[in-house]
């Protein structure tokens, strides 16, 4: 039965992985700042991720320059492929959609992808002005 | 008749149960304990995407070893 009253807060069951790069980013500076803009092909079950953009700050145009980047994220479901790079005080975070309890998971392909990401991230940690 | 299920099973939170997939994947990682990495200290958004939450519960890190990705938190929503 519904709760008539239900509380209006609360931990929800929605989680997401935070794959972190460690190192002191200015968070206020977006060059470590990106998302992934994805030009899909089909609907529902059959939607597939045809091109990926990176669109933000300069690290943005280092992952647009990746091609074997794109043809990793383009293997991923549709879902995966949503990517967000988010730079804060003690790291550099990219993470993906909110999953439930049971969809929070990783995939060896997902987690290559992540990981790439990381690389072009640390590459740009040591080196400042990127 | 007997049932399937097993009479013990070992509890584990999330932090445990995903270092347990990326274990399974190859990848070598060992949990740490709540509140031990400095990366649980700040924020856990820069608040530049308009869906970053206000709330969320912090069920602590992951370490990873060989790859490019220092830590993984998992993070709850409110």
């Amino acid at each position: 039965m519904k709760d008539i009253n239900p509380l209006p807060w609360g931990a929800q069951d929605r989680y997401q992985a935070h794959f972190i790069v460690k190192g002191n980013v200015d968070q206020s500076d977006d060059s470590f700042l990106a998302e992934a803009k994805l030009k899909t092909q089909g609907r529902f079950a059959s939607k597939k991720v045809v091109y990926v953009e990176w669109i933000g700050g300069k690290i943005a145009d280092i992952l647009n320059k990746d091609d074997e980047l794109a043809g990793m994220i383009q293997k991923l479901s549709y879902n995966d492929a949503c990517i967000w790079v988010d730079p804060t005080k003690n790291g550099v975070r990219i993470h993906g959609k909110w999953k439930n309890d049971q969809e929070l998971g990783i995939s060896k392909e997902q987690f290559a992808v992540y990981d790439r990401i990381a690389s072009h991230i640390k590459e740009n940690l040591s080196s400042p002005p990127i | 008749m007997h049932d399937s299920e097993q009479d013990t099973f070992v509890q584990k939170n999330k932090n445990e149960q995903f270092c347990d997939l990326l274990d399974k994947i190859g990848i070598e990682a060992e949990t740490k304990e709540i509140g031990t990495d400095e990366v649980e200290k700040g924020d856990y958004y820069s608040g530049s995407f308009t869906h970053s939450p206000i709330m969320v519960t912090n069920h602590g890190c992951i370490k990873l070893k060989n790859a490019n990705i220092d830590v993984v938190q998992i993070i709850q929503k409110g």
